[in-house]
């Protein structure tokens, strides 16, 4: 008896420990992240000068209002363009290069992972500036593919809608390809070699192996490295705003660089709008995140 | 021992960074001086913060004046020169604290966060503000501003055109810096291989226009003009130089608008026929087509010279004129895009100051001023008394010898004055996605109409 | 036949197989690193040059370099870039390694319920609570400070999940024993968990670190009225903005830009790759 209350006590206080442990990082998210969120939901209800911010009538207006914006639904049918097509391929070729640098036969692993790894550590400033200049009329990859013969005359890439998508696609890919590998890598590397010896013994070839094997085991790392890709995709703005400021005739613009320029670009500073804008970005971000721990697996 | 090297490296950062945290001994000298107002009593209240809190905001020395300005080629030198003019002239002890900013809208934003957040003392003296924004921030932030009500400014030597966007109920707020009339530069030599001269350009209609443009583009392979499709400032200029607004009563006013539409068919027929080139962005629109040499024809604003004059090898071929006109038969167009000007904040805490040093040295003229603002950065003044000066009179040897400044600010003198609008740049995205529509084959009333429902949208938030 | 002749063999064999791997990842290889390859010829070349295009080394690097520190405060941005890079690593690692070590190590229902709630935090986008931010730290008088710049970023779910994922590699029953030795909870965390997740601190500082150096919206907001409070992105926005932009001047503002944190990443590869493996686990 009296050596069980003082085990529970000991047990409260190492109690009282984890919740300290957990109060610094939770308080400043909590003031820094949750607070602003609310705060941004008051503004998504008004409108006005950002000095002299009104009520909307009626309250929701603003929601309301951005069914019949043409603008913000096309950056929408942008956004999930960039999602359905860059991301899976990103992430295909993410583990496919997982799973051959985790081979131990092969030679140059570290100078290959670094090497795959190393657009990671530009800055995104920096990249955008790097690729438009690269896809620009006059650029690089105009005159290699002019000078190969394949275009006939200079194909100007970030001025015709496709092209200019598909120039943001392969910037992405470029860019996070080799971050996601790193944790397809890791997982890899924690899935312990017998499982491999074993499904060779019982005859299993490569792609039976891979879809057998690495596939199932590296489900939790899929898992979230989706989730991270959805929701960078769905924020997307840097390469929207840098390399192709949004054009040409908006074909490229993004769901947050439209919300910026509601709230910053061209002087307009219609706080009231953008607020609401994002938080409709938010809840998509929030269910698309929760569809995919629903259908991934979740821990214990 | 393993263990104890990492405890120590981890000690050894975060000693790193308390150091780091700590203020930096070569802050800038001017920090002392400098410092925002009402900061001193935020001072005793955060001392970590005050620490590091540079100097920010409007200046509390009484000699010292703080400035957002953008363009170091630019209106930088402009107010380098206004500084060591005032200073020669008038105050030996004043100092203009030039805040560079990376381009205009950080001096919007700024003013708008300000404006959020209720506070006004994080502003500088004065800012250097595009002058099509002006209207919609003294509606939305009506206390950042003071105005220039008492000081001794010959205003009647400016023209009005530049005037009507800084001058509000009678009052004037904006100090004008630098003058945004058009030039249309033709390449005479590109002109001449097509059989023209520079004054066959002059008061011809937008349909000769093309025509020549054609011609141009056939014998030497170049456009006769270039623009940023996706900031394209043509449809306001041309509209200008017809007197006409895009707005009406403080609405949109594109579909009903026919004088509008002929524009915007002029632009499109002009880039189906290789007479127009529009650009994907500014830069693609400044250094692909200006500097990398795909063009005979430049026409924008004057401040796109010093961009024309980088090609060093076409010196002496270029000449400016006037605008062509939908009318033709010898009238000209005249017209002007994306001036800016100095306002003073409502945080001055030195407003005489302030007033005082942009009267006497932009405001009245100063030769001295305007000269090295030209000269320095070629910042072309919208005083017509500064326009008469002998720097201003004088040949320039990469526009054949023409004096082209003095010319300018007579332009200037002619531009009609329209009906501005807060929705300026929202309108101009929206009439540059119509275009690139018609261009791509949309239908062009229905392109315009839906610019026209975009623009009305964002009026209506 | 001899043993090492068989392997010798069998491993020639196996090289062999792998040649459309190789083939696969130097191509690959080449899409990465070209880009940056082409970012460093750039930085040596004159901005006419880099405009069309130029590939291989030029003779302007020493021009570039020069009118970079005409144009900018290269070393001031430099410093500040460091400074604040610095500073949010080590309060981020240090909040956030706090956090997930309660949360997994003194793992309840409440708590985990805890850590799904502060998921969410992932997915506000920046843009929507910028606006509110900036008046908090207006208020605050911090505008302009390194606490202005690192304040959203100190305490992150990412991290936080970082550092509870690796802590279930940490050995509880060591907890145990420095218990009964009397070592205080907060004794344990100091003396035997830093030492023992020393590569998950690596992994999580390379990635602060990157975040930190990169960050330009907020910066942008919090710092546009001091030119001496000035990061590297904003520097070379600085240089990319304006009427005529010397390209050569700006990919050596670029290059100056990337090499800190590539230099991060080799130094810290290691660990970084063993960091992250145990946050997959």
């Amino acid at each position: 008896m009296n050596t069980n209350s003082k085990e529970t006590s000991v047990l409260a206080k190492q109690h009282r420990a984890g919740w300290f442990f957990l109060l610094p990082a939770t308080i400043l998210i909590f003031v820094l992240n949750f607070y602003p969120m609310f705060q941004a939901f008051i503004i998504s209800l008004k409108k006005g000068s950002p000095a002299a911010l009104q009520w909307t009538t009626p309250i929701f207006n603003n929601y309301t209002r951005m069914l019949q914006d043409k603008l913000f639904i096309r950056s929408v049918g942008n956004t999930f363009l960039y999602l359905l097509i860059q991301v899976p391929i990103m992430l295909v070729l993410a583990i496919l290069l997982a799973q051959l640098l985790n081979n131990k036969d092969l030679k140059f692993r570290g100078l290959f992972r670094t090497m795959v790894f190393l657009p990671c550590a530009t800055s995104l400033v920096s990249y955008a500036l790097i690729f438009k200049s690269l896809f620009a009329t006059q650029g690089l990859i105009n005159s290699v593919l002019v000078n190969l013969g394949i275009f006939k005359e200079n194909f100007n890439f970030l001025g015709t809608p496709w092209s200019a998508k598909m120039v943001i696609i392969i910037a992405l890919i470029w860019r996070w390809t080799g971050y996601n590998m790193v944790f397809y890598l890791a997982g890899l590397q924690n899935i312990e070699y017998s499982v491999y010896e074993a499904a060779k013994i019982d005859g299993a070839n490569g792609w039976e192996t891979f879809w057998g094997i690495t596939v199932p085991l590296l489900r939790p790392v899929i898992v979230m490295t989706f989730i991270m890709s959805i929701n960078g995709t769905l924020q997307l703005f840097d390469e929207s705003m840098n390399l192709t400021g949004g054009g040409p005739a908006n074909s490229t613009i993004t769901m947050s660089h439209y919300i910026y320029n509601n709230s910053f670009g061209q002087g307009v500073g219609n706080f009231g709008y953008s607020s609401a804008l994002s938080f409709i970005v938010f809840i998509m971000v929030a269910v698309l995140a929760f569809i995919n721990l629903k259908v991934g697996d979740k821990r214990d | 021992m393993k263990k104890r090297i990492v405890s120590a490296i981890m000690a050894g950062t975060m000693v790193a960074s308390l150091v780091a945290c700590s203020p930096s001994p070569e802050a800038p000298a001017t920090s002392a001086e400098t410092k925002a107002a009402g900061e001193t009593k935020a001072a005793a209240e955060t001392q970590a913060a005050a620490e590091t809190q540079a100097p920010a905001a409007a200046s509390e020395d009484a000699n010292t004046l703080t400035v957002y300005a953008w363009d170091k080629n630019f209106n930088i030198p402009a107010l380098q020169a206004a500084e060591a003019d005032y200073q020669k002239n008038v105050n030996p002890d004043f100092k203009l604290n030039i805040v560079e900013q990376s381009q205009s809208s950080d001096v919007e934003n700024a003013v708008t966060l300000a404006g959020s957040a209720g506070d006004y003392s994080t502003l500088p003296d004065i800012v250097l503000f595009q002058d099509h924004y002006f209207k919609k921030y003294v509606t939305d932030f009506p206390d950042a501003w003071a105005s220039f009500e008492g000081a001794d400014v010959n205003w009647d030597d400016f023209g009005a055109e530049k005037l009507s966007y800084s001058t509000i109920d009678g009052v004037h707020y904006g100090m004008p810096v630098d003058n945004g009339t058009v030039i249309f530069a033709y390449r005479t030599d590109l002109l001449e291989q097509a059989g023209y001269t520079i004054d066959d350009m002059k008061g011809i209609s937008w349909d000769e226009w093309i025509e020549i443009g054609k011609k141009v583009y056939d014998t030497t392979g170049k456009y006769l003009l270039s623009m940023d499709g996706d900031g394209n400032d043509l449809p306001y200029m041309m509209l200008q130089a017809e007197g006409v607004s895009q707005f009406k009563d403080g609405d949109i006013n594109l579909s009903e608008n026919e004088t509008f539409k002929k524009i915007i068919d002029v632009i499109v027929r002009g880039a189906k026929e290789n007479v127009i080139y529009l650009a994907n962005d500014w830069s693609d629109y400044t250094d692909q087509t200006i500097v990398g040499d795909m063009v005979a024809g430049v026409m924008n604003g004057n401040w796109i010279i010093p961009t024309i004059q980088q090609v060093a090898d076409n010196s002496g071929k270029w000449e400016i004129t006037s605008m062509p006109t939908l009318e033709g038969n010898g009238k000209e167009g005249f017209a002007s895009n994306g001036g800016s000007s100095l306002y003073i904040t409502s945080n001055c805490q030195n407003l005489e100051l302030a007033q005082d040093f942009l009267a006497k040295t932009f405001g009245a003229g100063s030769t001295e001023t305007y000269d090295a603002a030209l000269k320095n950065g070629g910042v072309i003044t919208c005083s017509a008394k500064a326009g008469e000066s002998a720097v201003y009179n004088e040949g320039v040897p990469y526009f054949n010898n023409t004096p082209i400044y003095a010319e300018i600010v007579k332009m200037g003198a002619n531009v009609p004055v329209v009906e501005q609008s807060d929705y300026h740049y929202p309108t101009r995205t929206q009439v540059a996605a119509a275009i690139q529509n018609i261009i791509n084959g949309a239908d062009a009333d229905a392109s315009i109409k839906d610019a026209e429902d975009q623009v009305r949208f964002a009026m209506q938030g | 036949m001899t043993d090492t002749k068989l392997i010798k063999a069998n491993s020639s064999a196996i090289q062999k197989r792998l040649i459309p791997t190789y083939i696969f990842l130097v191509f690959w290889c080449l899409f990465s690193v070209f880009p940056l390859y082409w970012m460093i010829t750039a930085a040596t070349n004159a901005s006419i040059e880099v405009a069309r295009g130029k590939i291989v080394f030029g003779t302007y690097a020493a021009t570039n370099f020069k009118n970079l520190l005409a144009a900018e405060p290269l070393f001031k941005s430099l410093a500040n870039s460091f400074k604040y890079s610095i500073v949010q690593t080590v309060l981020c690692l240090f909040i956030c390694s706090l956090a997930g070590y309660g949360f997994e190590l003194y793992h309840d229902k409440a708590k985990d319920k805890l850590f799904g709630i502060l998921l969410l935090a992932m997915m506000v986008p920046q843009v929507a609570t910028m606006i509110p931010l900036f008046r908090m730290v207006s208020d605050a008088h911090l505008l302009n400070t390194v606490w202005a710049f690192i304040l959203p970023s100190i305490s992150t779910p990412f991290m936080i999940m970082m550092f509870r994922q690796n802590s279930r590699n940490f050995p509880v029953d060591i907890m145990e024993a420095a218990r009964l030795d009397g070592l205080s909870e907060f004794a344990i965390f100091f003396r035997m968990y830093l030492p023992v997740m020393k590569s998950t601190y690596a992994a999580a500082a390379v990635i602060s670190f990157m975040n930190a150096w990169n960050s330009y919206m907020w910066p942008k907001v919090v710092m546009n009225t001091d030119t001496s409070a000035m990061n590297m992105p904003m520097l070379i926005a600085n240089l990319a903005a304006g009427y005529t932009v010397d390209y050569g001047t700006l990919m050596m503002g670029v290059l100056f830009c990337s090499v800190p944190t590539m230099i991060i990443f080799f130094i810290l590869q290691k660990q970084f790759a063993e960091g992250i493996t145990g946050s997959v686990k």
